[in-house]
């Protein structure tokens, strides 16, 4: 451990010396100790090395005594030893030539007639961390391990591990990893055992991919034998090195079915364990043991959650926090687990609103049919709650609950009540929901939009709020009569809207309801252009252009941009994939479920030099690295991330489905997106002369357009499926033995799609997203066969049935379509190839 | 790798340095620093105790006026470091006897760095047992050097202990008077709509001992919860006796407690440790008799002023009575006079926590009291603010009392040596999270 290289303290207490004073101070005292035998010399030591201790513990340097306090080591007072030891280990790296000074009263101490001297200094001999003492190190070593007492070899087996650390190729020379194997499998005593099963484990992982025989070393320690010998031996291990043992058997591959029960009938136990990280490596080798037989692996969920609600309930709160994130993961797989469960999850007032916010979320995640109501009202509870932050959560989770809802009927009265409790973060956070609702169920349009009418604009601050209320002020403004005139308002203080968001929905709105209500928008549309041309943002500039050239190339096209047929979004993005959680999952029982990311992300730098930390301080990164890995991993799953979402936040909502493709611009537009604004205002000025002339000019324009009738909608895509289209597997057999196919093609699947098939999951995912279920799939690399069903939106029921089989190496697919209705099935496989190709694999 | 903790930090509130133990060099560095200048001076102190900060982690937690920190730079098993610490300051009060504190911590430095020399070993958690770690780090520790060496043995025979068979108990124990205390202890959680009905309550329980045996006694103890009592009439065929029984939705055990047996036979039977210890904790969400009744009535007469009222009812056995009984009746922030009512006890109104609290040194069984309160509010601006009502907050002690109905049937100590044993058996229910929503 070296001193900081930072000033060492910035604020030191009166009581502290201010100078070198104390410290020659301190080593004068030492010396005049250091030789002396008077009864009392002992006490006086002790007091010194007190203050010697306390003052490097606030930061000052006390290395300037190191010799005395060498000098004065040779004690049989254990107590003044150990404060010695500490001192030294503390000081031997920076000062590694009078590291060399205790190494010779260090080994003496390793021979002495008490074990618990040999032990302290065969500790403090491994802790001194200076790689040139390494040699003094083997003899001392070899000998602890080999010592007649069960705390010398305790000790020296850690030993091990830090003579490795410092130098791996003295460690492996002196041939130690062996010892400790042999140690390992004989000694009598558990925590010796213990010991040298993590210095393994650590020591193989490390150099698994350096050599072969380490990874064969590493499997050796996931043999049956091994894991079997430690589980005979579980109840002698204390609690912690149970801890340890658990973690390597979650990682044992059993042989077959008999090796799982035998393991799980033997830990049945370790599950009633006081200690709450017991319990949980318990539960990781449930988990993972069972992961191959479905059946087991319900049982063991049910098994597990009485477990698991005891450890929430006792203990610190951030112990809870530790069991709700994994809660809250497993919840994620098995939504049923805790479904009947939920009153669990309520909070208690005294809870930290860490715990609070898992538990809403817990409670968002177990919501289902028949708790729905009751989970609801309480939500409505937190929803005045003092904590605002929680407050605002638990709206969030209402949200989100009635977005996961077949019936929404209750939540939206619920939410809509929430607008009249006239708090501005309540509005403000139901704004925003109300949106997302209705993406999801433009049926309820006509209830909804009666109470946001009534919002006044001027509440409503937060910027995302603001965007929602203008969002359905331009999407739904044939149904607000004040619509245009709300708009025309904000326009006129469109110098005063902060947030780029905000100004890009005005624009969007304005045209949209341009579109809907012509006349009484003309005026503000010809504004809100003006004004977003002059603006100093980029992106908002850009789409004032864009809006304008699009009105002045047709307005039919504009039209069809703006306001397009939408349809309603069926599933909001995850955004996590199951690749990422079925990574979490494996690393059960460690930091990765809290963070919620696989330890990847945020252990990637493994070798720090010592000092970059403090310049990272100083750049005030607030975890750079691991925000940078995770975009970077955003990046290479981007296919799939954008494929399932709508992504909103910059593009607005105009920019889903169809409109996507109006969206990105022409070439010479985009090039011209790369020039500075005075370059673009020239452009402009090419098309209308002069710049002061704009606004009269470009109303002159709108009002010509108005004149041209506008033509009638494109005709929305020909079929529309039914996003929560059920067939049971039965029906699915009978229909697919008695339709004749109606279509069967091959088709060839580009390389990143074979990359994306890895795991098929995500494509069955996907295609559900777009409203294609899946009913049976399977098949081994390179074939994967996949039996899809799709049903039409509207009129009479009718079905799509589909197989698709996929080769991955030759990269070619062949699909059998069958269909109720086998005219439409022309028009459904359009749709699964651009769902295909969406997904990347076309 | 299930590290638990690369570095360990004791800081006051001010952020300063009380302990810091390096365990790996994979935490350098000035950690502190990142903790004070990321953690301390930010909105998010307390907002989660799991934070990460340029690669690395710390896992903090606040225990009366000390941080707690650990530091990890790798995926390390979270429970098991919160679990660590948790430990670590029950061991230090152990040797402390008594707080856990800033003060504590200075003076008893030495001590605390080699206790955490003793209890993790880099970064490794080893053996935090206070019962044998007493054996060999002794406050005093002194070897007085006129005494020969070969007299202090204790510390092999320690070595021994951390591990053995029965790593609990040492053996060669001597009382004259063998006695054993056991207590349990439930917390009764509750949460009561503004309706009057209960949304949710349970009890956590806890079984505590405190054993004065000698030698290596076996204990065995039998509690009227449903399973073990089936199992009984099993093995003795012969019906359940008629009774209250409890069913125990989970329960855990001290590692002294013979879980093979708890499965097959249902028993609790253990060898205990010497002196204080917690023998098991239970959870009951079923059948939960809660000690008091609260009915609150709070009109807003006005903007300016408001009527309190609040009856509690005491449903538990007219011979029993409970202690410390406090009401916490929030108020809005600008409260401005209070006037007060009460059949019994005293109340005032505390600004500090925005509350009227009422405390009833002694509550009798299958009673009622009520308190009356009149507030008279500042008239602000900020009307259309309404008050949010957080929850009505009781505390008591109800002696003699379980929640849950747990009783202990017998309590049998066998010794090969057969002395006779002295068992005392309390019982006591607190309020845990006793909350009523108006």
């Amino acid at each position: 451990m070296a001193p900081p290289p930072a000033p060492p303290q910035k604020s030191p207490s009166p009581s502290q010396p201010s100078g070198k004073s104390e410290v020659s101070d301190l080593k004068l005292q030492l010396r005049q100790l250091a030789g002396s035998r008077a009864p009392g010399a002992d006490d006086s030591k002790r007091d010194l090395f007190k203050r010697v201790i306390s003052y490097m513990t606030v930061g000052i340097d006390v290395s300037a005594a190191f010799s005395e306090m060498v000098m004065c080591s040779a004690t049989s007072d254990i107590v003044l030893k150990k404060m010695c030891y500490l001192y030294v280990g503390n000081y031997a790296r920076c000062h590694p030539d009078l590291a060399l000074l205790t190494i010779n009263f260090l080994q003496k101490d390793c021979h002495d007639e008490d074990p618990m001297i040999r032990g302290l200094a065969l500790r403090s001999l491994c802790s001194l961390r200076v790689p040139n003492l390494v040699e003094y190190l083997v003899a001392p070593l070899g000998a602890g391990l080999k010592d007649g007492s069960s705390y010398v070899r305790m000790v020296a087996a850690v030993g091990v591990l830090k003579l490795y650390h410092i130098s791996a190729a003295t460690c492996f020379d002196s041939d130690f990893p062996a010892v400790l194997k042999s140690l390992m499998l004989t000694d009598p005593d558990a925590q010796v055992v213990a010991n040298c099963l993590f210095v393994l484990q650590e020591i193989w992982n490390l150099e698994a991919n350096k050599s072969e025989e380490a990874s064969r070393e590493r499997e050796t320690l996931l043999s049956k034998k091994l894991v079997y010998y430690l589980l005979n031996r579980i109840k002698e291990f204390n609690e912690w090195a149970q801890c340890l043992v658990l973690e390597l058997v979650a990682k044992y591959i059993p042989s077959d079915s008999d090796d799982i029960f035998d393991i799980m009938n033997l830990l049945e136990d370790r599950l009633q364990h006081a200690n709450g990280a017991v319990v949980l490596a318990t539960i990781k080798v449930f988990l993972h043991l069972t992961m191959s037989m479905t059946d087991v692996h319900q049982q063991v969920y049910e098994r597990i959650k009485a477990p698991l609600l005891t450890l929430v309930g006792s203990g610190s709160s951030e112990q809870s926090y530790a069991v709700l994130s994994h809660l809250h993961l497993l919840v994620m797989r098995a939504p049923m687990l805790f479904s009947s469960d939920y009153k669990h999850f309520y909070c208690q007032f005294s809870d930290p609103s860490y715990v609070k916010k898992l538990k809403l979320e817990m409670l968002t995640a177990i919501a289902n049919e028949s708790n729905t109501y009751e989970i609801v009202t309480e939500l409505c509870e937190y929803a005045g709650n003092v904590d605002v932050p929680i407050a605002r959560e638990s709206i969030r989770a209402v949200g989100k609950i009635a977005l996961q809802q077949y019936d929404v009927n209750a939540i939206v009265d619920r939410l809509l009540q929430f607008l009249e409790m006239e708090k501005d973060y309540v509005t403000a956070e139901t704004l925003v929901l109300v949106k997302d609702l209705l993406r999801k169920y433009p049926q309820w349009s006509h209830d909804c939009i009666a109470v946001v009418g009534n919002i006044s604009s001027k509440n409503v601050q937060e910027p995302k709020a603001k965007a929602a209320l203008i969002w359905m002020l331009g999407e739904y403004s044939q149904d607000m009569p004040d619509a245009p005139y709300i708009l025309e308002s904000l326009i006129e203080n469109w110098d005063e809207e902060n947030a780029a968001e905000v100004r890009l929905h005005l624009l969007t709105a304005a045209m949209k309801c341009f579109f809907k209500r012509p006349p009484e928008t003309q005026k503000a549309l010809g504004a809100a252009l003006a004004a977003g041309l002059a603006d100093s943002h980029q992106d908002v500039h850009d789409r004032a252009l864009f809006y304008y050239r699009l009105l002045q190339y047709d307005v039919s096209v504009a039209e069809r941009v703006v306001n397009p047929p939408k349809q309603a979004v069926s599933v909001f993005a995850d955004t996590q994939s199951s690749e990422i959680k079925d990574r979490i999952f494996d690393e059960f029982n460690s930091l990765s479920v809290v963070y919620q990311k696989p330890s990847y992300m945020f252990t990637d730098k493994e070798h720090r030099e010592p000092f970059e930390f403090s310049e990272e301080i100083g750049n005030l990164s607030l975890g750079q690295e691991s925000v940078g890995n995770a975009r970077r991993y955003d990046e290479s799953d981007k296919d799939l991330l954008l494929s399932t979402s709508e992504r909103e936040e910059n593009g607005g909502p105009n920019t889903n489905g169809p409109a996507a493709a109006g969206y990105s611009a022409p070439p010479d537009y985009n090039s011209s997106l790369v020039s500075l604004s005075s370059q673009t205002q020239s452009e402009t000025a090419i098309s209308d002369p002069g710049m002061p002339k704009h606004t009269s000019q470009m109303t002159l324009a709108i009002d010509d357009l108005l004149g041209l009738s506008v033509p009638a909608a494109l005709a929305p895509p020909s079929l529309k499926l039914n996003p929560k289209a059920v067939l049971d597997p039965g029906t699915f057999q009978r229909k697919w033995g008695q339709l004749a196919v109606s279509i069967s093609q091959d088709c060839s699947i580009s390389p990143q799609g074979v990359a994306a098939l890895t795991t098929p999951q995500a494509l069955i995912r996907h295609m559900q997203a777009s409203s294609i279920q899946c009913i049976a799939s399977g098949g081994q690399s390179p074939n994967f066969k996949f039996f899809f069903f799709a049903q039409k939106l509207d009129g009479p029921p009718s079905f799509f049935l589909m197989e698709c089989i996929i080769n991955t190496s030759s990269a070619k697919a062949q699909v059998k379509i069958k269909a109720d209705d086998a005219t439409a099935s022309e028009a459904f496989f359009a749709l699964f190839q651009s769902a295909l190709s969406k997904f990347g694999v076309l | 790798m299930p590290v638990a903790a690369s570095a360990i930090y004791f800081l006051n509130l001010r952020g300063d340095v009380l302990i810091n133990r390096l365990y790996r060099d994979d935490v350098s560095g000035n950690m502190v620093d990142a903790f004070r200048i990321h953690i301390m001076q930010t909105k998010e102190l307390g907002t989660c105790p799991v934070r990460q900060i340029g690669g690395f982690s710390f896992l903090y937690m606040r225990i009366s006026n000390v941080y707690i920190v650990i530091v990890v730079s790798k995926n390390a098993n979270v429970a098991c470091a919160f679990k660590f610490v948790v430990e670590a300051v029950a061991l230090f009060k152990s040797y402390f006897g008594g707080a856990f504190d800033e003060d504590a911590i200075r003076n008893n430095f030495v001590l605390i760095y080699e206790l955490l020399d003793e209890i993790m070993d880099f970064g490794y958690p080893q053996n935090l047992a206070p019962e044998i770690l007493k054996l060999y780090i002794t406050q005093e520790g002194v070897r007085s050097p006129f005494s020969s060496k070969s007299s202090d043995k204790p510390c092999p025979n320690a070595t021994l202990q951390v591990t053995g068979a029965v790593g609990w108990r040492r053996e060669g124990l001597v009382y004259k008077k063998n006695e054993v205390f056991l207590d349990i202890v439930e917390s009764v959680n509750l949460l009561m709509s503004s309706k009057g009905s209960v949304l949710c309550c349970d009890v956590t329980g806890k079984v505590l001992m405190k054993c004065f045996l000698s030698g290596m006694p076996d204990l065995k103890l039998g509690l009227n919860d449903k399973i073990g009592l089936e199992k009984e009439s099993q093995l003795k065929s012969r019906p359940i006796k008629s009774g209250k029984t409890i069913e125990l939705d989970d329960v855990t055990f001290h590692q002294c407690v013979n879980l093979t047996r708890f499965n097959s036979e249902k028993t609790v039977s253990f060898v205990p440790p010497d002196g204080e210890f917690e023998l098991m904790k239970y959870r009951i969400t079923e059948g939960v008799n809660l000690p008091f009744r609260v009915l609150p009535t709070i009109k807003e007469l006005g903007r300016t002023r408001m009527e309190v009222n609040v009856k509690v009812k005491s449903v538990f056995g007219a011979k029993m009575f409970a202690l410390g009984v406090v009401v916490k009746v929030p108020v809005p922030k600008q409260t401005a006079k209070t006037s007060f009512q009460v059949t019994s006890g005293r109340a005032k109104y505390n600004a500090s926590i925005d509350c009227l609290v009422w405390k009833i040194r002694k509550f009798t069984g299958q009673t009622e009291s009520t308190m009356s309160a009149e507030v008279e509010l500042i008239s602000t601006m900020a009307e259309n603010k309404s008050w949010t009502r957080p929850p009505i907050l009781m505390e008591f002690q109800v002696p003699m009392f379980t929640a849950s109905g747990l009783r202990v049937r017998f309590l049998k100590v066998w010794e090969k040596s057969g002395y006779n044993t002295v068992e005392w058996v309390r019982y006591i229910t607190k309020a845990g999270s006793y909350e009523i929503r108006y």
